[in-house]
C-alpha cells in the first residue's frame, strides 16, 4: 500500500472517529446529550471496521477485503450524520441509516478474500445494494421529522415530498420482508459456501458463519423494533447488541494474526522434523501447518520429466481446485495444495522455504551419512590390508630367512664336528659362527612375533591369550575365553586390544594383577582387560588407548576405558563379529 | 661315525620338512649319527604315506608345512599317534607355543618331542632328544620350560621352592628322568629324588611314579 494511501487512510479514521465521539455532544441539538453507552459502542464498531481493514489493507494488499472493511466502516459512520442538527447531513443521514448493511452483507460473501464467488453472488450485492438505497429514498419521501417527537425544532428532511403522512403499515410491512428475504438468501448462500468448500478456505468460512448468523438475527430484530412496539429497551438493542457487527472483523483480524503467527510456527515445527528425510512426514507436517490435508509433496521424478509424490504417483498439470508451489528455484520438489491458499501467499511461502530447508537437510544428512560409510569402509579396508601385509611379512620371515638361518646353523654344526680334531682354531670360528646364527634366529623369531604373532593363526585367540599371560610382566589372570575361531581382522582386533591393554597395565600399575577375559554374545566379542592397580588410564592422555580406540572403530567396534581411582582400569572393546 | 652291524637295529626314522635344504641337511645329520632315515617327505600328506608304508620308530616333522604353512606338522602328528601308537613324534617349531604343546601331550605325553628347530646346531643333544623321544620319553624344549617358570603369578606355591629345587622342576618339566637331572646337576640320584618330594609336596601335587606323568602334571601347574 502506497505511503499517501495509508496516510489518507489513517487520517479519514482519525476524523471519523472525532466525528462519531464529538457528534451527539456538539451536533448542536437541543436538550440532554445521549446516554454515552450509544457513543461508546458506535464508536468501537466504527474503529474495529476502520483499523482491521487498515491492517488487511497492509498486510494483504492484493486481497479487496482492506477495502470492504474501510468503505463498511464510513456507511455505518454516515448513518449519525443525523447527530448534526442541520437539514442536509440530518437528511443525508437519514438515508443512509441501514447503508452499512449492505456493506456487510457484500464483505460477508466475499470473505474471506473480498472476492465474490458467483454470478449469482454479484446479482444478489447489487440487489440488496439497490434496495437499500431505493427502499430508504422511498421512505425518506414520506417522512416527517416533527413524528419523531421533536417537534418544531426538528432540522428539515429536504427529500420529504409536501403534505406526506408517514408511510402505512402496508409499506412498511413490504420493506420488511424483502429486506428478510435478502438476508436469508445471503445467510443461505454463505451457509452453502461453507458446505462446498474444502480445506483451508472451509476453515475460512467457519469463522463467517458464526459472525453472518447473529449479525442476520440483528438486523432482523431491527427491523421489527421500529415496525411494532416490542417492549425492548432502546439502550440493548441500539446501544449493546451493535457490538455484534465489531465481531467480523475483529475475528477477521485475529485470524490474520494467527496466519502470521503459523507462518513462523511452521518453520520452527518443520526445522524439528526428525528424521529429517522421511517425506511422508513432512508431507504431514506440512499438510497439518497448511490446514490441507490433501496437501501432496512432489519430487521431479529421476529421468527429470515430470513428478512423483510421496507414494510414487505421477503428478501432473494441477487439477481444478489444486495448485502448484515450486519447493526452490531450482524446481526438484513441488507442494500440490488447495488453490484457495494462494490468498495465503505469506504462509505458503514460508511452508515452502521450510520444506526447502527439511529437504536440503535430509539431502545433506544422507550425504554426510554416505560420505562416513565410505569412510569407514576404507578405513577397514586400510588396517586390514596392514594386518594382511603384517602376516604375509610374518610368512616371508618365518619360512624365508628364519628357515635359511636354521639350515645355516645346522650347516656350521656340521662343518664344527668335522673341523674337530682337525683345526681347532676353524672349530672355535665356526662355533662363535653358529652361536651367532642361534642368536639371528631368536632375535628374527622375536621380530617376527611382534609382526605378527603366528600363535594366533594357529591357535586363536585362546593360545594367542596364553601366551600373552606367559610373557607378561605382570600376573595375568585368564578368564573365559570362547574356544572356536573368529574371522582375522576380529581375531587381529581382539589380539591387539590385550596386547595393548597388558602392555598399558604393566607401563601404568606394574604392581597390579590383570585379568583378561573374552566373551561372546550377540554378533559381538567383547574383550574385557582389567587390573586393580591405582588407576590413571585416560585414552586422550596416551597414544598407546587412543591407538587402540581407532583400531576397534576401524572394524565398527567401541571401545570404553573405566577408571576408578582405587579400583584399577577397566578396558573393554565391544568387537561386532558377524 | 658308521654303526657296526653287530650293534641293535639302527633307529627307523622319517623326516618331513618342506625346506629342501634343511631337509637334506637333516637326513645326513641323523645318518651320520647312525640312524636310519627311511624316508623324507615336503608335507603332511606324503609323511602319512611314508609313515604307513615305512611304520618308522621315530617321525620328525616340521610344524609349519604346505599347503597352509600354519599347523600341518602338529595334524599328521596327531594322526600318526591315533593310527599308530607308539610311533615316537618330535615337531620342531620355529617358536615355541603352550598351546599347541598341550594340544600334543594331551593324549599321552609318552615319546613326544617339542622342540625349537634351531636346537638343530647342537647335534649332540638334538640326536639324543631323538633317542630319548624314541625310547618313550617326553622332550620339552627348555625355552617352553624357562618361559613358564619365568610367567609372573600371584601368591604361588613356587616360590616356596629353593633354588635347587627350581632347577630340578625345570629339568623335570623337559622331560628328564631322575638319572639324568642327577646327571646334569651333579647330584646323587638320592638327592634328586629328595627334592622330587618335597617339590611335589610344596605344589601340592600327587607324586607320579612314572616321568611322563609326571611331564603333564608338573607343566599344567606352570601353564595356570
Amino acid at each position: 500500500v502506497s505511503p499517501r494511501l495509508r496516510a489518507a487512510l489513517i487520517a479519514g479514521a482519525i476524523a471519523a472517529t472525532a466525528f462519531t465521539v464529538l457528534a451527539p455532544y456538539y451536533g448542536g441539538w437541543p436538550g440532554p446529550p445521549a446516554p454515552p453507552i450509544f457513543v461508546i459502542t458506535q464508536t468501537v464498531v466504527l474503529l474495529a471496521y476502520l483499523l482491521v481493514g487498515l491492517a488487511a489493507w497492509q498486510f494483504r494488499p492484493a486481497e479487496r477485503i482492506g477495502l470492504l472493511f474501510t468503505v463498511t466502516g464510513y456507511a455505518w459512520m454516515l448513518g449519525w450524520l443525523t447527530d448534526l442538527h442541520a437539514a442536509l447531513p440530518f437528511t443525508i443521514g437519514y438515508i443512509c441509516n441501514t447503508l452499512y448493511q449492505p456493506f456487510l452483507a457484500h464483505l460477508a460473501l466475499a470473505w474471506p478474500y473480498g472476492r465474490l464467488r458467483s454470478r449469482f453472488d454479484r446479482a444478489l450485492v447489487a440487489a440488496n445494494y439497490a434496495w437499500n438505497i431505493g427502499s430508504n429514498i422511498v421512505v425518506t419521501l414520506f417522512w416527517n421529522p416533527r413524528f419523531t417527537g421533536c417537534g418544531s425544532g426538528c432540522p428539515a428532511n429536504l427529500l420529504m415530498l409536501p403534505g406526506s403522512t408517514q408511510l402505512n403499515g402496508a409499506g412498511n410491512l413490504i420493506v420488511t420482508v424483502v429486506s428478510t428475504c435478502l438476508t436469508v438468501t445471503i445467510v443461505a448462500r454463505i451457509a452453502r459456501h461453507w458446505m462446498s468448500a474444502r480445506g483451508y478456505a472451509r476453515r475460512a468460512l467457519t469463522w463467517m458463519i458464526w459472525f453472518s448468523l447473529p449479525v442476520a438475527v440483528y438486523l432482523e430484530l431491527l427491523e421489527i423494533v421500529s415496525d411494532y412496539d416490542t417492549g425492548l429497551s432502546g439502550v440493548v438493542v441500539y446501544g449493546v447488541c451493535p457490538l455484534i457487527l465489531a465481531a467480523g472483523p475483529i475475528a477477521y483480524g485475529v485470524r490474520m494474526l494467527l496466519t502470521r503467527n503459523a507462518a513462523g510456527a511452521l518453520g520452527a515445527a518443520l526445522v524439528n522434523l526428525e528424521p529429517g528425510p522421511d517425506p511422508d512426514l513432512l508431507r504431514d507436517a506440512l499438510a497439518k501447518a497448511l490446514s490441507d490435508p490433501s496437501l501432496r509433496l512432489a519430487f521431479r521424478a529421476a529421468d527429470g520429466d515430470g513428478y512423483l509424490d510421496t507414494h510414487g504417483l505421477p503428478a501432473g498439470p494441477p487439477p481444478a481446485g489444486r495448485m502448484h508451489t515450486p519447493l526452490g528455484p531450482a524446481g526438484d520438489a513441488i507442494l500440490i495444495h488447495d488453490a484457495e491458499l494462494r490468498h495465503e501467499p505469506e504462509l505458503v511461502r514460508a511452508a515452502a522455504a521450510a520444506a526447502r530447508l527439511a529437504l536440503e537437510h535430509a539431502r545433506l544428512q544422507a550425504e554426510v551419512r554416505d560420505q562416513l560409510e565410505q569412510v569407514r569402509a576404507s578405513r577397514a579396508r586400510i588396517v586390514e590390508a596392514g594386518d594382511t601385509a603384517r602376516r604375509r611379512i610374518e610368512r616371508d620371515l618365518h619360512d624365508g630367512a628364519q628357515q635359511r638361518l636354521v639350515t645355516l646353523s645346522l650347516a656350521l654344526a656340521m662343518a664344527r664336528r668335522q673341523a674337530e680334531g682337525v683345526s681347532p682354531a676353524l672349530q672355535e670360528l665356526l662355533e662363535s659362527a653358529s652361536k651367532e646364527a642361534g642368536e639371528a634366529i631368536a632375535e628374527l623369531r622375536e621380530l617376527a612375533r611382534g609382526i605378527h604373532p603366528a600363535v594366533l593363526t594357529e591357535s586363536g585367540l585362546a593360545g594367542a591369550i596364553q601366551s600373552l599371560a606367559e610373557r607378561s610382566p605382570v600376573p595375568v589372570v585368564i578368564g573365559a575365553v570362547p574356544a572356536g575361531r573368529f574371522p582375522a581382522p576380529v581375531e587381529a582386533t581382539a589380539y591387539f586390544v590385550m596386547s595393548e591393554a597388558l602392555a598399558n597395565v604393566a607401563k601404568h600399575a606394574p604392581r597390579a594383577t590383570a585379568r583378561v577375559t573374552i566373551s561372546q554374545r550377540t554378533e559381538q566379542l567383547v574383550v574385557e582387560v582389567s587390573d586393580d592397580g591405582p588407576g590413571g588410564a585416560r585414552p586422550e592422555a596416551g597414544s598407546g588407548l587412543r591407538g587402540l580406540a581407532d583400531r576397534v572403530a576401524s572394524v565398527g567396534g567401541t571401545l570404553r576405558v573405566e577408571d576408578a581411582a582405587d579400583r584399577g582400569t577397566r578396558i573393554e572393546a565391544a568387537i561386532p563379529c558377524r | 661315525v658308521p654303526v657296526s652291524a653287530a650293534g641293535p637295529a639302527p633307529l627307523r626314522v622319517v623326516i618331513a620338512e618342506d625346506a629342501v635344504l634343511l631337509r637334506e641337511g637333516l637326513s645326513r645329520l641323523l645318518a651320520d649319527a647312525g640312524m636310519d632315515v627311511a624316508g623324507t617327505a615336503g608335507d603332511a600328506g606324503r609323511l602319512l604315506q611314508l609313515v604307513a608304508a615305512l611304520r618308522p620308530a621315530v617321525v620328525l616333522a616340521d610344524i609349519r608345512m604346505p599347503p597352509t604353512q600354519t599347523t600341518e606338522g602338529l595334524k599328521a602328528a596327531r594322526q600318526i599317534r591315533q593310527l599308530w601308537p607308539g610311533t615316537a613324534v618330535v615337531v620342531l617349531s620355529q617358536h615355541v607355543e603352550t598351546e599347541v604343546l598341550f594340544d600334543l601331550l594331551a593324549d599321552d605325553p609318552r615319546g613326544i618331542g617339542y622342540v625349537l628347530k634351531e636346537r638343530v646346531a647342537d647335534i649332540e643333544q638334538f640326536t639324543s632328544a631323538i633317542r630319548r623321544v624314541a625310547s618313550g620319553e617326553s622332550v620339552i624344549d627348555p625355552e617352553v620350560v624357562s618361559r613358564l617358570v619365568a610367567r609372573q603369578r600371584q601368591d604361588s606355591p613356587l616360590r616356596t621352592l629353593t633354588g635347587r629345587e627350581h632347577d630340578v622342576l625345570a629339568l623335570m618339566a623337559e622331560g628328564r628322568s631322575n638319572q639324568a637331572i642327577a646327571r646334569q646337576l651333579w647330584m646323587s640320584p638320592k638327592t634328586v629324588e629328595t627334592h622330587v618330594g618335597s617339590i611335589f609336596s610344596k605344589l601340592s601335587l600327587a607324586p607320579a611314579a612314572e616321568d611322563h606323568r609326571r611331564v603333564l602334571a608338573v607343566l599344567t601347574f606352570l601353564r595356570h
